[in-house]
């Protein structure tokens, strides 16, 4: 009797839970929106502790640093124009446009020192605050031994920021994009205390948004046009809808249904979605390559052996049939759309002249193996490819291993898939023969890359060294800092010996696959691997 | 009895306590740290880790954890900077129960149902129908069932495909979610009911005069019961938990994920937390059910007075 009490109670209890939840629908909103899917949750919306890129969208989305991205053009933001630079490129001073925070403050030259002090703080526990080593103090600071209003950025009055730079850093402006250099409302920082960035309550915008609905950890939220925001008439969609979806099948039913007006999608969807009139295949700041260990393979360095490690990679095979997506064969280390100049591309200006390196040439690549061999004396290796365990690294591992075993007479290769963090830790420590890596940009330009293989660069780990090139990137940080094209023309002499030398092995660059409707117009996508809204209608 | 149920309550305690010991020596060998940057400078790790206290010796942060779990205080997430553990949880729960107890209820109910039939039923089509149901849904993982139910709603549009936003919403998930418990509670319901029916009792209830139908509702179908709590309990948990798969199909805003998630980001906080969670739960439902035997069965219930 007493059980089927408690059975009853308990199915009570369940319908009860079910009635309480079909209260709650969500209303329609009124005014132009559209939904955007996001693979995961915005963790937080603090500028100085965000890392992640859906946080990173939404901040984006609801706040204005110095400079924002159109596209490719760096345009300013809440600077009102170009900033007066020093001759020695170690100054700033800009001049801040009449700007407001969703609660009516204006944005001040303050508020950017306030908000910059905030990140290099040590308390704060910024995982970016590295961003800011260059500028005057910053790498003190973080290291706790100078206090924080010694960093190099000062409010000369309320309109004027000047920033002073420990040496010339000729992409510092696109830096200036980044959520870490966005300004803080000190008032509003200090009230929210612990929960700034934790709720929408806790949130003041300064951009074209505002983020509603957020509870901090949830699945959906919602950003609203922000009517203080100082670029207002552009901003011509009300509402943008965020919605966490995480499986590409239901990315794509949703899509299909209507639910979602911007998805991404991964694996087999992708494939599927390429043959859509809605598809679009966005350029990620990304590449992946093979880092082959000249300390622990002699042979690697034999620059024969490592070209002929290149030539005996089909890489359009390899995308087609391992990430069936529209990734972009790569045939050097900088992703194309990440750095132009003058409306030209820097790798694909680079590709003109080194293409031949990563071309698919079985007979070449066969013909340098064996000289290489000769040349080292040595008889051909077994080695291990370190990958990661995810299915794609896997398949790719495979992939790899297969051709480089058939188009590299006598080579062995064996497969060691591991966990992401224990394959960062192998490589940087040297364990390995072979390894699949990747590396993604933290600001578009081609140094955030070719800076990797320099030979005291600890992300260096196949250890490739080449004297010259060395000099070259360090002259494109000293002699060519503030002359953008000599500059340029060093980073690409020095993106020709990389890829000549292959001192690293591209592989391919990442293209997200994304289905986006027809009525969307005028939305941009940025080198920093982000949308802006502004500007971008709904029919 | 109360005096069994302390004892039980003092031992659930000591179970948690190991659990959350061993669980925090094994989650400090994974290799890698909280902050998932790989650009992160090595000086600059050096920083954050002593900010976090993850500098001080892993005996130090163990009894610093301790101390704080003792008065509540689960700690701040990792990959949600400023979000307490507890606030986290909390917060992403509420779908999961919701869909895991619906499930719970659907499965076990239905499952005691089809079981019962089959039983009654035996060697007969509707038997072998029963059979083969339990067989598929037991062998086939459930992410098959949500992908096809998915699919099911995308087809014909009775259903919403995925989201979250009230009742309507949870149905094929619930759906999903209840096929496994059951399948398992058919077979269990079957077996045990086979075996009731030929009983003596059951002999002598039928000689009385009860027709067929009076005699399972009175007399098998409570006897039938015991192995089928026994499994609930842990089958509860396992629903109530989430589902990362079903989750993720049906883009729940659950807890499914986050267990799996943590361990992946070196989520020291959370991954205790929900470590302590999921044995408490099931050390808690191991106890009801433990109780609640007595009542279905007053054998059991002399049996554990008498220790």
């Amino acid at each position: 009797m007493k059980f089927r009490k408690t059975m009853v109670a308990g199915t009570t209890i369940a319908l009860a839970g079910v009635l309480a939840a079909c209260g709650s629908n969500s209303a329609s909103s009124n005014g132009s929106s559209i939904t955007r899917m996001e693979s995961d949750v915005i963790s937080t919306m603090d500028p100085s502790t965000n890392t992640d890129a859906i946080s990173g969208q939404a901040l984006i989305d609801t706040m204005d640093g110095l400079y924002r991205y159109s596209g490719k053009d760096l345009k300013p933001a809440i600077a009102k124009s170009q900033p007066t630079v020093s001759k020695d490129g170690k100054t700033y001073t800009f001049k801040l446009r009449n700007a407001k925070w969703s609660n009516g403050d204006p944005v001040t030259a303050q508020d950017f020192v306030f908000g910059w002090r905030r990140t290099v703080t040590p308390k704060t526990k910024s995982e970016y605050a590295y961003l800011f080593s260059g500028v005057k103090n910053a790498d003190d600071i973080t290291a706790g031994k100078k206090a924080a209003s010694t960093l190099g950025v000062t409010a000369v009055n309320k309109t004027t920021l000047k920033v002073t730079l420990d040496h010339a850093i000729p992409y510092f402006k696109t830096m200036l994009v980044n959520p870490a250099f966005f300004p803080q409302n000190e008032k509003f920082v200090n009230k929210a205390g612990k929960k700034y960035g934790t709720t929408s309550k806790y949130i003041l915008s300064n951009g074209p948004y505002v983020l509603k609905d957020w509870n901090g950890t949830g699945n959906t939220w919602k950003e609203t046009k922000n009517k203080t925001y100082w670029n207002a008439k552009n901003v011509h969609i009300d509402t943008l809808n965020g919605q966490v979806v995480k499986d590409p099948q239901t990315a794509l039913n949703l899509y299909q249904s209507k639910k979602l007006d911007i998805a991404q999608l991964s694996g087999e969807q992708a494939a599927k979605a390429k043959t859509m009139s809605d598809y679009k295949g966005l350029n990620q700041s990304a590449i992946f390559y093979l880092e082959l260990n000249e300390k622990k393979v002699p042979i690697f360095k034999n620059t024969k052996i490592r070209q002929a490690v290149s030539a005996a990679i089909n890489r359009t095979e390899y995308i087609k049939k391992v990430l069936n997506d529209s990734s972009i064969a790569a045939n050097n280390v900088t992703p194309e759309g990440l750095f132009t100049k003058g409306g030209q591309d820097f790798s694909k200006t680079a590709s003109k002249t080194d293409a031949s390196a990563t071309k698919y040439d079985p007979a070449k690549a066969k013909k340098l193996w064996t000289e290489g061999l000769k040349e080292t004396g040595q008889s051909a290796p077994t080695l291990e490819l370190l990958s990661d365990d995810t299915t794609q690294g896997k398949r790719s591992a495979e992939y790899l291993q297969s051709t480089l075993q058939q188009n590299l007479p006598g080579l062995k290769v064996t497969i060691a898939s591991v966990p992401f963090k224990t394959r960062l830790s192998r490589a940087q420590n040297g364990q390995f023969d072979m390894v699949y890596s990747g590396w993604s940009a933290d600001f578009p330009d081609a140094i955030s890359f070719l800076d990797l293989f320099t030979s005291d660069n600890s992300y260096n780990d196949g250890k490739w060294s080449n004297a010259e090139y060395d000099a070259l990137i360090k002259q494109s940080k000293t002699t060519d800092a503030n002359n953008p094209t000599a500059r340029w023309n060093t980073l690409l002499k020095a993106q020709e010996i990389l890829t000549k030398e292959q001192g690293v092995v591209p592989l391919y660059q990442r293209v997200q696959a994304t289905l986006q409707r027809k009525t969307i117009t005028g939305l941009k996508y940025n080198p920093t691997s982000s949308y802006d809204f502004v500007n971008a209608k709904v029919k | 009895m109360a005096k069994y149920i302390l004892k039980r309550i003092g031992f659930l305690l000591l179970t948690l306590f190991l659990v959350a010991t061993i669980t925090f020596f094994l989650m400090k060998l994974l290799p890698g740290t909280p902050f998932n940057n790989p650009k992160i400078p090595a000086d600059q790790l050096a920083i954050l880790k002593k900010q976090y206290g993850l500098d001080k010796p892993v005996w130090m942060q163990y009894l610093t954890y301790m101390a704080g779990i003792t008065h509540g205080d689960f700690g701040m997430s990792y990959q949600y900077p400023g979000q307490t553990v507890s606030g986290l949880i909390v917060s992403r729960m509420g779908p999961s129960l919701q869909i895991g107890a619906q499930a719970m209820v659907v499965g076990t109910l239905a499952g005691i149902v089809l079981g019962a039939i089959a039983a009654i039923r035996k060697n007969t089509w509707v038997d072998a129908t029963a059979t083969i149901f339990a067989i598929l849904g037991r062998s086939i993982p459930n992410f098959v069932f949500a992908a096809l139910l998915q699919l099911f709603a995308y087809k014909t549009g009775a259903f919403p495909v995925a989201l979250w936003g009230g009742f309507t919403y949870s149905i094929l998930p619930t759906i999903a979610l209840a096929i496994a418990p059951l399948a398992q509670t058919a077979r269990f319901m079957r077996t045990e009911m086979v075996d009731v029916l030929s009983s003596d009792y059951i002999e002598l209830a039928r000689s009385k005069g009860e027709s067929r139908w009076q005699v399972v509702a009175k007399h098998a179908l409570r006897n039938s019961m015991i192995p089928i709590v026994t499994i609930i309990g842990p089958m509860a948990v396992d629903l109530m938990v989430g589902s990362l798969v079903v989750e993720n199909i049906f883009a729940i805003p659950g807890i499914g994920e986050q267990f799996v998630k943590s361990i992946t980001t070196n989520d020291y906080p959370v991954i205790m937390a929900l470590a302590i969670l999921y044995s408490a739960m099931l050390t808690v439902i191991i106890l009801i059910v433990d109780i609640l035997y007595g009542f279905i069965d007053p054998r059991i219930r002399l049996s554990g007075e008498a220790n």
